[in-house]
């Protein structure tokens, strides 16, 4: 139960970001991660971090979620910084130590590589952390919809990542519980090498597939017995509306990322 | 074997906005040779009560004692082995392609030998009626069967305590009194039993003790009759009955299984039998 849960999920609170259309931020986010990467100034960045600063606080999500978010991320921050530092090496020599000789272009690079990646994935971790699961997918689904003349299943993709979605913490708790179960008979999930751990799983991963078919089962019967039949004729319960504020915002991010990537 | 929880707290998810106490403080000893039942509504905290027994949780504070001596100084598998803990729907653990195989895990786990291993399973088996599953796929069997297997499969291994989170839920009346009428049998041949339930007529009829859960927190513990009496609104049918009618005949006296009310109402009514 506590392993699926928190990080990089729905957190959720009222906010002014909260109650945007979720097209309107799906659109928002791509928009503002393709023009990140038309971003290559200090004066870029810092306009992007702030405007990604004002959003996280808007957001009203505590900011211990996003550095828990990006803790993961931080590794590959570090190497990609300390591989452009080391081996890019153009421009003028800011320092030489022995073999490591650092130049100013790869200075500038591994900064501008390292920023783009904390914004980006701070940016993406808004998206989730402001928008509820279901209104992500329906969101998708409409943004998706145009392609349902071109016969793709635009509403049950946007289905099953709904059930997806909603499934990973169930199936995390219940793997929970069957490993204990499997303890209390003696597995034991972690000595020994690859190949008696990749054997030890077996007692566990065999009765999580078991009860997800059954799961999927009961879900699919559950589905068609209040009359689920597909996206045909489907109304929602909860319709999207896209209002002026939601268009405020999206314009509001394109211009943030155009004068970022201008400067 | 003799298992103490002393002042045991458990906080799941502590430090998260999601931190939930689920015991708060939780003092009760399990003595050798008896059959501890164990009630208390949904979210009380008895599957995280009883998980402490064999150390599957640990103690956010306070101790779990093994014959007096600190349960976390002691070998983890080795306690697990001795303190026998079967979940609450079991089944959902099942998966090995026959039933035999399926109980043969914990044997197998212990280092037995092939010969050994399946001596027990043959005999753990029959205990409980399951003889004729052995070579069925546990997927294909009822519920009550796998429930059976499922207890078999921690059974198997020998344990001192058996403790059995539910063992009845679901079950229909007549599977219900098999296994009740197993833990007596266990207990005849000195195993102690930790007995979870909701059902506190079934409780009435097999435990030596009961322990109350509320919210958590032990709400009362000891002897049936003492704890049934004390306070009949969570007691069973029997000991209701009793209670209201000892209001006016005091010698009905504090029966709690049914055979001894059955007993005690002929001699205070004088009924023909
Ligand atoms: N893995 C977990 N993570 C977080 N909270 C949990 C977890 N397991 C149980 N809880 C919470 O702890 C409390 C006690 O749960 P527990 O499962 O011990 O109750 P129970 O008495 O066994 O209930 P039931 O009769 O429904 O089985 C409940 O409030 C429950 O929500
Ligand atoms: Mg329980």
């Amino acid at each position: 139960m506590t392993f699926a849960r928190g990080v990089g999920q729905f957190y959720p609170v009222e906010s002014p970001l909260h109650a945007l259309d979720p097209r309107a931020k799906v659109v928002a986010t791509a928009l503002f991660v393709v023009g990140l990467f038309f971003v290559d100034s200090a004066a870029g960045f810092l306009a992007a971090g702030a405007v990604t600063a004002a959003l996280v606080a808007a957001s009203r999500v505590p900011l211990g979620a996003f550095l828990g978010l990006l803790r993961p991320v931080l590794f590959i921050v570090a190497l990609t910084f300390v591989f452009q530092v080391l081996f890019l090496r153009e421009g003028p020599t800011l320092l030489a130590w022995g073999f490591i000789e650092v130049h100013e272009e790869g200075l500038r690079l591994g900064l501008v590589l390292a920023a783009r990646i904390l914004i980006l994935v701070t940016a993406a971790g808004l998206l989730t952390a402001t928008t509820a699961p279901v209104a992500l997918a329906d969101g998708m689904e409409d943004l998706l919809s145009p392609l349902k003349r071109l016969r793709f299943p635009a509403h049950e993709v946007a289905m099953m990542m709904t059930i997806a979605l909603r499934f990973i913490p169930t199936l995390g708790e219940e793997a929970e519980k069957i490993s204990r179960a499997q303890a209390a008979r003696g597995a034991d999930f972690e000595g020994g090498g690859l190949l008696k751990r990749a054997r030890a799983l077996v007692p566990l991963l065999i009765p999580l597939t078991v009860g997800a078919f059954r799961r999927a089962d009961e879900l699919a019967e559950a589905m068609e017995s209040r009359g689920y039949r597909g996206g045909v004729g489907r109304v929602r319960y909860r319709e999207l509306r896209f209002r002026a504020r939601d268009a405020a915002a999206l314009l509001l991010t394109a211009l943030a990322v155009g004068v970022a990537a201008l400067l | 074997m003799r298992i103490e929880l002393q002042g045991v707290r458990h906080v799941y998810a502590p430090g998260t906005s999601f931190a939930v106490e689920a015991l708060k403080g939780v003092s009760l000893s399990v003595e050798p040779g008896e059959v501890l039942g164990v009630i208390g509504g949904t979210g009380s905290g008895k599957s995280t009560l009883v998980q402490h027994l064999n150390l599957l949780l640990v103690p956010t504070a306070g101790r779990v004692l093994v014959d007096g001596k600190d349960a976390l100084s002691l070998d983890r598998s080795e306690l697990r082995r001795r303190v026998g803990l079967v979940f609450q729907s079991p089944e959902q653990a099942l998966f090995a392609p026959t039933v035999e195989e399926d109980v043969a895990f914990a044997p197998q786990r212990l280092g037995l030998g092939e010969e050994e291993v399946r001596e027990r399973v043959g005999e753990t088996l029959e205990l409980l009626g399951a003889g004729h599953l052995a070579a069925r796929s546990p997927f294909a069997l009822s519920g009550g069967e796998k429930r059976r297997v499922a207890i078999a499969g921690v059974l198997a291994m020998g344990p001192e305590v058996l403790v059995l989170d539910e063992p009845t839920a679901g079950l229909d009346p007549h599977a219900r009194s098999d296994l009740i009428y197993l833990v007596g049998r266990l207990k005849a041949s000195g195993m102690t039993v930790v007995f979870v339930s909701h059902d506190l007529d079934e409780v009435a009829e097999v435990a030596d003790g009961v322990c109350v859960l509320e919210g958590g927190e032990v709400r009362s513990i000891g002897h049936p009759a003492e704890v049934f009496y004390g306070d009949p609104s969570m007691a069973p049918a029997t000991v209701r009955v009793a209670a209201a009618l000892g209001v006016s005949r005091p010698s009905l006296g504090t029966p709690v299984r049914y055979g001894e009310t059955l007993a005690a109402l002929r001699r205070v009514l004088g009924a023909a039998p």
